[in-house]
């Protein structure tokens, strides 16, 4: 599982951030996850706690947010959502497509104070 | 308490990673030494497709290898007795290698006289299609045990490299892997890909690899020395 290593790279970033700023208490953090990257939402989700023992981040809630994956047809100009149809466009058949998003994972916002 | 705010950060993880691949992509352009990023499944004939480059460019070009792919130096050792220089890099159960575990890599490896480095990637299909190490050129290899229905599960992978070598051909009969099929799926997916179909056991379709390997390092150095006289002319 290579969950742990990015999580706990994402913590670093976030107290570098923290510090950076002056930021003494970090109530949340907000990560935006696309639907086809290889992480999973759940074993970050699961990893959190654990990237984040004995840190300055210890006790921060972790949100997620899941970004859909989609297409937009190179024949027709139709979006349509990856999972959903993966062997083509479901307007036209077309199979050239550009990806417009869902390999996303980005920290997006923290609760502070 | 109630003097909490949202502070925006947008910043996408992968950044740091990407930024470090590309600085070790540019050093390694204007040094003219070629990376060659090699992943597969666990079993596909890494070690043994290698063993049979190593051979088939002997007394041509130098190669080094980096083994990433779980921590026994059984691969290293067996690469190393061909005749190229090997290490075993120690990932301590990581599932991908980055650019700077590959920069780490290189430097342990030295890389002196050396014309091309093939960095035996973690045999994993998911988190090493995600992570640059900073290589010239990505390849991966499917065996054909593995079936041709891959592409559909680990698109990821299929859509970053620019190579696919289709091993172990000469069981072909054995199993229901359909070339044309495989070759349409990755199509979909990545239409710049090559597909060279090996057998790593029979050497067959061996010439073919080793002749698009001298093909990209020598494209590669030649715009190495394009760079070196550009910067002789200041
Ligand atoms: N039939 C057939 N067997 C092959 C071929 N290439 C490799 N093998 C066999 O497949 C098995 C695995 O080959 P390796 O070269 O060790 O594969 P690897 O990807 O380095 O394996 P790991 O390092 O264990 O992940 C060995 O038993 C090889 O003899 C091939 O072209 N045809
Ligand atoms: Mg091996
Ligand atoms: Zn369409």
């Amino acid at each position: 599982m290579h969950e742990l290593g990015v999580v706990m790279e994402v913590a670093k970033v976030v107290e570098d951030f923290a510090r950076e700023r002056g930021i003494s208490k970090v109530e949340k953090l907000v990560l935006q996850i696309g639907e086809l990257s290889a992480m999973i939402p759940a074993y970050v989700q699961d990893c959190w706690p654990c990237a984040v023992d004995g840190g300055s981040l210890e006790g921060t809630r972790l949100e997620i947010e899941v970004l859909p994956g989609n297409a937009v047809c190179g024949a027709c100009g139709a979006v349509y959502r990856l999972l959903e149809h993966r062997e083509g466009c479901p307007a036209c058949a077309g199979t050239e497509r550009e990806l417009l998003s869902g390999r996303e994972f980005l920290i997006k916002e923290i609760l502070a104070c | 308490m109630d003097s909490f705010k949202v502070i925006e950060i947008k910043k996408s993880v992968f950044e740091g990673n990407e930024r470090r691949a590309g600085e070790l992509r540019a050093e390694l352009g204007r040094r003219g030494l070629f990376l060659l990023n090699l992943m597969s499944s666990p079993g596909s004939g890494k070690t043994t497709t290698l063993l049979r480059t190593i051979e088939a460019l002997r007394g041509e070009l130098d190669l080094g290898v980096l083994e990433a792919d779980i921590d026994s130096d059984v691969d290293a050792r067996a690469v190393h007795e061909a005749g190229a220089r090997a290490i075993q890099l120690h990932t301590g159960g990581m599932c991908h290698l980055d650019a700077e575990m590959t920069r780490r890599g290189l430097e342990a490896l030295g890389t002196e006289g050396l014309d091309c480095v093939i960095l035996e990637n973690i045999g994993n299909l998911i988190c090493t299609a995600d992570f640059d190490t900073g290589a010239s050129r990505s390849a991966m290899i499917l065996s054909v045990p593995e079936g041709d229905d891959k592409p559909l599960k680990y698109p990821h992978m299929f859509e970053v490299v620019d190579l696919v070598l289709v091993n172990k051909i000469d069981a072909l009969p054995l199993f229901d892997f359909d070339l044309g099929r495989f070759r349409e799926r990755l199509a979909r997916l990545n239409p710049r890909a090559r597909v060279l179909p090996v057998s790593a056991k029979t050497g067959e379709g061996m010439g073919a690899w080793a002749d698009w390997l001298r093909g990209e390092i020598g494209s590669w150095k030649l715009a190495a020395g394009r760079r070196g006289q550009e910067g002789g002319r200041l």
